[in-house]
C-alpha cells in the first residue's frame, strides 16, 4: 500500500506537547464516557426514579423500575460502551494496519459476516425458542470469516490479497443476506431484520452484555497488543520484520481481534456504520499521526460517539425509533467532511 | 412501458364488461384478488368458481385467516402480467398494495375496485358490503356483517377501562383512528398507545410498555415457523416479569389485520383477558 | 563478529533469485553490494536480514543460525533500512526515529531513558535535530532519507544493512550518507549497502561484493572487484579512471561496451 495517505493531522503538537495532550485526550474521554453512562441509564422512555430504583435494587426488590434499571437501561448504557469501543478501536486497528484512512471495521467482511449468521440462525427458527441465538449465530458468524481470514492471513498473503478476500466475504456475506431475506416465509420479519441490520441498542437485557463482554475484552487485548507493530508497519512490511515484527502474528491478532471485538458487537446491537471510520480521523489532530498511539483514544471516541447517538435515538422520540447507524452516519459524516475540508491541502 | 403493450393489455381486458354492470346482469364476476385482506373477503363472500386467483399469501395458515379456502386456487404474486392473462371481470386490490400492477391496470382501462384500510368496525361493515356487492352476491354480505354484528353483540365488554398496550412488530397501526384502537374501545379498554405516542410501525420500547402501568399487554403469540424478531422479545427479563405477573395476552397479528368475521375474535379475546384480569 | 551466507539458494514464486551465494561479512567494514538490475541484491540483503528464508543453505550470525534466534533478539543484532515503502502516515521525525527502539522495549512500555539517548544520538549523527517535530509529509527527499537513516541507527544494532539509501538523494546528500555509513561502520557496525552508483561505491565502501543474474561474481577491495573485464561483463560499461586532487582514486562509468551478459534473463 504505497497510496499516499491524506492526512487529517495538522503537525501543530509538539512532542512532549503530544505526549501530554494524548493522557489529557484519553482521561477526558474516558470521563465523558463515564457521563454519557449515566446519562444513558438515566435517560429512558418512561419517567423512572433512578435512586429508588436502585435503592430497590440494592435491597433485591424486585420492582418493575429496578427490573426496567437492571434489565434495560444498565445493559443499555454498558452495550453503548462496549460497542462504541469495540468500533472505535478496530477502526483505529485497520485503519493503522492497512496505512488506508478509508478502512473500517467492515472492510475485512466481519460485520456482514455476522449479520449474515444472525439471519440465518433467525431464519432457521432458533431465536423464537432461545433468547440470545441472535447473537449466537452472529458471533458464530464472525467466527467463520475469521476462520477463512486467518487461514489467508496464516499462508503469509499480502494485505491487498486480505482486502481483497474481505471484500469479497463481504458481498458473499451480503448477497447471502439478501437471498435469506427474500426467501424469508415472514415478509414483515424481513423488514424487521432490515432495520435490525441498521443497528440498534434498543431491549436488550443483561445477557447480551454478559455474552459480548469476554470476547471484546480479548478483542481489545489483542488489537491492543499490536500498537507497537502497527507503528513500525508505518515503514513497510520489510521494516517492521526488521523491527522483530512478526507479520503473520499481527495479521492474526488484527483479524482474530476485530471478530472478535466487532463480530460480537454486530451480533449483539446490528451493524452501526461510520463510527470505525470517523472516529480515528477525528483524534488524528488530538493525538498524532502515530496509529499505535491512535488505539485508545479512538476505542473511547468510538464509545462517546455510540452512547451520544443512543442518547439521541432516545430524545429525538421519533416514531419509530431511529436507527443508531443512521444516527452516528448524520453526527459523524459532517464532522469528517468539515475535517477534510480544513486539512484538503495537508498532505503534499 | 411502451404504448404497445398498452394497447395489448386494452384489447384482453376489452371483452370484460364492467364489473358493477356485469353483477347487475347476473353473470357470475371472475374475480382476481391482489390483497390479502381482499382475499379474505373474497374467499368468504364469492362462489368458489367465481375467484381466478388470490394472492401466495392467503395460502399461508401463519398469516391467514383462509388458509383453507385458499387451498388449490391459483395464485399470483401482484404482476400485471399474471393477472391480465387470467382476464378477470373484476380486480380488487389494496388502496396502499402493489400500486404499480393497479396503476397499469387502471391505464388500459381494467376494472379495478381498490379498498381502503377500514378505520372503525362502521367500516369494516361497509367495505364487506362494497365486496360482497361487486361480487354479485349483497346478500352475503349482509349475512356477514350481521354474523359480525352478532358475535360482537355477545361479547361481554370489559366491566372495567383496563389499559391495553399492544406491542405490534408488525407494520399495522394501533394508533388512535385506526382499526386495531376501535376493536381495543370495543372491548371496553383504554389504548395505552395512544399515549405513548409511538406506534406507526407498532414498535413499542420495552421499556415504555413496562412502565406504562398496562392491565395488559398484547403481544403476537408468534406463529410457529414464522420468525419474529419481535418474539425474541418474548425472552427478556422484563418481559417476563411482566408475563409472570399476568399481564399479557397473545393474539395472532393475523386476526387484527383485515376487516373480516375474525375482527369479533379479537375483540373478544381482549374482553376475555380484561375480565379475567379484573377478576382477580 | 560475522554475519555469512553458507551456500544460499532462493527461490521466489518459483524463479530462481539467488543461487551458489556463500559470503562472509565482518564488523567494522562497509560493504557495498552492487549489480545491474534484477542481480538480486535487495534479495541478498533481505535473506541476511531473514525476512526470506533460503530454499537450501543458511545465514549465519557470529556462527549461530538466524532462522534459530528470537525475532526480536535478532532485530537488535541486524538493523535494516529499505527503500520505498515509505511512511504510512504522518507520523514526527521523532516519532519515526524512535522507531528504532522497537526491539528493545516490552509491551506496552514506553521509552527508557537509554531508548531516548539512542534516539538523540542517532538524530544527532544525522543531523536531523532541528526537524524532530516535524511531519513526514514536509520533508524533502533528503530529509525524509536521513530520518529513515537516524531510525535504522537508533536501533543500535552491531549490522546495518541498507537497501539503496543514496538512490534519492542530491550530490551533496548523497555524499554525506556515504560518510555517514562508512563512520558507521569505523564505530565497528558491519555495514552493508546495496548501490548503484558504482563511483560512489568504489569510493566509500572497504569492500564491493559483485551480483549478476543471481549469482556472486566478485568480492574484494574495489579496485580488486570492480576490473574493466568485470564492469564490461556485468554492467555493459567502460570506465574512466583517475585521480582526484586529494589523491584518491576514482572511477567513472564513461560509456557503454557491447551487450549485457546472461545477466539479465534470469532474473527480470
Amino acid at each position: 500500500m504505497n497510496a499516499p495517505v491524506t492526512t487529517l493531522a495538522p503537525s501543530a503538537a509538539r512532542r512532549l506537547g503530544t505526549m501530554r495532550a494524548r493522557r489529557v485526550v484519553i482521561a477526558l474521554l474516558a470521563l465523558i464516557v463515564l457521563a454519557l453512562m449515566l446519562a444513558s441509564v438515566a435517560i429512558g422512555y418512561a419517567p423512572v426514579d433512578v435512586p429508588a430504583a436502585a435503592a430497590d435494587l440494592v435491597a433485591g426488590r424486585t420492582t418493575l423500575p429496578a427490573l426496567v434499571l437492571w434489565e434495560l437501561r444498565v445493559p443499555r448504557a454498558l452495550l453503548g460502551g462496549l460497542v462504541g469501543f469495540s468500533l472505535g478501536l478496530t477502526g483505529a486497528a485497520m485503519q493503522g494496519y492497512l496505512r488506508n484512512p478509508l478502512a473500517d471495521p467492515g472492510i475485512l467482511g466481519i460485520s456482514s459476516a455476522a449479520a449474515l449468521g444472525a439471519v440465518i440462525v433467525f431464519y432457521g427458527g432458533l431465536a423464537a425458542s432461545l433468547s440470545l441465538a441472535l447473537p449466537l449465530g452472529g458471533i458464530a458468524g464472525a467466527g467463520v470469516a475469521a476462520l477463512l481470514l486467518n487461514a489467508l492471513a496464516a499462508r503469509g498473503s499480502s494485505t491487498l490479497g486480505l482486502i481483497l478476500a474481505g471484500i469479497g466475504l463481504s458481498s458473499l456475506a451480503g448477497a447471502l443476506t439478501a437471498l435469506a431475506l427474500n426467501l424469508s416465509p415472514n415478509p414483515y420479519a424481513a423488514l424487521e431484520i432490515v432495520f435490525w441490520l441498521m443497528g440498534s441498542l434498543s431491549d436488550r437485557s443483561l445477557d447480551h452484555v454478559l455474552l459480548c463482554l469476554p470476547l471484546m475484552l480479548v478483542g481489545w487485548g489483542l488489537m491492543l497488543s499490536i500498537a507497537p507493530a502497527l507503528d513500525a508497519l508505518t515503514l513497510g512490511e520489510d521494516t517492521a520484520a526488521s523491527l522483530g515484527v512478526g507479520l503473520v502474528s499481527v495479521r492474526v491478532r488484527l483479524v482474530t481481534g476485530a471478530a472478535l471485538a466487532v463480530g460480537s458487537g454486530v451480533a449483539v446491537s446490528g451493524a452501526i456504520g461510520f463510527v470505525g471510520l470517523v472516529v480515528p480521523h477525528l483524534m488524528r489532530p488530538l493525538v498524532g499521526a502515530r496509529p499505535g498511539a491512535n488505539l485508545l483514544p479512538s476505542g473511547l471516541a468510538g464509545a462517546v460517539l455510540v452512547l451520544a447517538a443512543d442518547l439521541g435515538v432516545r430524545l429525538l422520540a421519533t416514531r419509530p425509533e431511529l436507527k443508531l447507524g443512521v444516527v452516528t452516519a448524520l453526527v459523524g459524516a459532517p464532522f469528517l467532511i468539515a475535517l477534510l475540508l480544513r486539512n484538503r491541502g495537508g498532505r503534499a | 412501458m411502451p404504448g404497445r403493450g398498452a394497447l395489448l393489455l386494452s384489447a384482453c381486458l376489452a371483452a370484460a364488461p364492467a364489473a358493477h354492470a356485469a353483477g347487475a346482469a347476473g353473470a357470475p364476476v371472475r374475480v382476481v384478488s391482489m390483497n390479502l385482506c381482499a382475499d379474505e373477503l373474497v374467499l368468504r363472500l364469492a362462489d368458489r368458481d367465481q375467484v381466478l386467483a388470490v394472492t401466495d399469501l392467503a395460502r399461508d395458515p401463519r398469516g391467514s385467516t383462509v388458509a383453507a379456502e385458499a387451498d388449490g386456487l391459483p395464485v399470483t404474486r401482484g404482476l400485471t402480467e399474471e393477472v391480465v392473462a387470467l382476464r378477470p371481470d373484476l380486480v380488487i386490490a389494496g388502496a396502499f398494495t402493489t400500486r404499480a400492477t393497479v396503476g397499469m391496470l387502471k391505464r388500459v382501462g381494467a376494472p379495478v375496485l381498490e379498498l381502503g384500510v377500514p378505520a372503525d368496525l362502521d367500516g369494516v361493515r361497509a367495505q364487506v358490503r362494497q365486496v360482497a356487492a361487486a361480487l354479485g352476491h349483497p346478500e352475503r354480505g349482509e349475512a356477514m356483517v350481521a354474523a359480525l354484528d352478532a358475535r360482537l353483540a355477545a361479547i361481554t365488554p370489559s366491566r372495567r377501562p383496563l389499559r391495553v398496550l399492544v406491542m405490534r412488530p408488525n407494520a399495522f397501526t394501533v394508533a388512535p383512528g385506526g382499526l386495531g384502537d376501535a376493536l381495543i374501545r370495543a372491548a371496553g379498554l383504554v389504548n395505552v398507545a395512544a399515549e405513548i405516542g409511538r406506534d406507526r410501525f407498532g414498535q413499542v420500547p420495552l421499556e415504555a410498555a413496562a412502565l406504562a402501568d398496562a392491565d395488559l399487554i398484547v403481544v403476537d403469540a408468534g406463529a410457529p415457523g414464522l420468525p419474529s424478531l419481535a418474539d425474541t422479545l418474548l425472552h427478556h427479563p422484563v418481559f417476563r416479569a411482566l408475563a409472570r405477573a399476568h399481564r399479557t395476552v397473545a393474539i395472532p397479528n393475523r386476526f387484527w389485520t383485515c376487516p373480516g368475521p375474525q375482527i369479533a375474535e379479537v375483540v373478544a379475546r381482549l374482553a376475555a383477558a380484561a375480565n379475567a384480569r379484573a377478576a382477580r | 563478529m560475522s554475519l555469512a551466507a553458507h551456500d544460499v539458494r532462493v527461490v521466489l514464486e518459483g524463479r530462481t533469485i539467488l543461487s551458489d551465494i556463500g559470503l562472509t561479512l565482518e564488523r567494522g567494514h562497509f560493504v557495498g553490494l552492487v549489480g545491474p538490475n534484477g542481480a538480486g541484491k535487495t534479495t541478498l540483503l533481505r535473506i541476511l536480514a531473514a525476512l526470506v528464508a533460503p530454499r537450501q543453505g543458511r545465514v549465519t550470525l557470529d556462527g549461530h543460525a538466524l532462522s534459530g534466534m528470537s525475532r526480536d533478539a535478532r532485530a537488535r543484532r541486524i538493523a535494516a533500512l529499505f527503500q520505498g515503502a515509505g511512511i504510512g502516515w504522518p507520523m514526527t521525525v521523532r516519532e519515526i526515529v524512535a522507531l528504532g527502539r522497537l526491539p528493545h522495549r516490552r509491551a506496552f512500555a514506553g521509552l527508557s531513558g537509554a531508548d531516548e539517548a539512542a534516539i538523540a544520538r542517532a538524530m544527532a549523527r544525522t543531523d536531523i535535530g532541528h526537524l524532530a517535530d516535524r511531519t513526514e509529509p514536509t520533508l524533502s527527499s533528503g530529509e525524509r532519507m536521513r530520518a529513515l537513516l537516524a531510525r535504522a541507527l537508533a536501533v543500535g544494532a552491531e549490522w546495518l544493512l541498507a537497501d539503496e539509501p543514496v538512490t534519492a538523494l542530491d550530490p551533496a546528500h548523497q555524499l554525506d550518507a556515504m560518510a555517514l555509513l562508512r563512520a558507521v561502520s569505523r564505530d565497528g557496525a558491519g555495514v552493508v549497502a546495496v548501490l548503484h552508483d558504482l563511483a560512489l561505491a568504489a569510493r566509500f565502501c572497504d569492500r564491493i561484493v559483485v551480483l549478476a543474474g543471481g549469482r556472486l561474481v566478485a568480492d574484494g577491495r574495489p579496485e580488486d572487484a570492480l576490473t574493466d573485464a568485470l564492469l564490461a561483463r556485468v554492467f555493459g560499461v567502460t570506465v574512466e579512471r583517475a585521480c582526484a586532487a586529494d589523491g584518491t582514486r576514482y572511477i567513472l562509468p564513461w560509456g557503454r561496451s557491447g551487450s549485457l551478459e546472461d545477466s539479465d534473463d534470469a532474473i527480470t
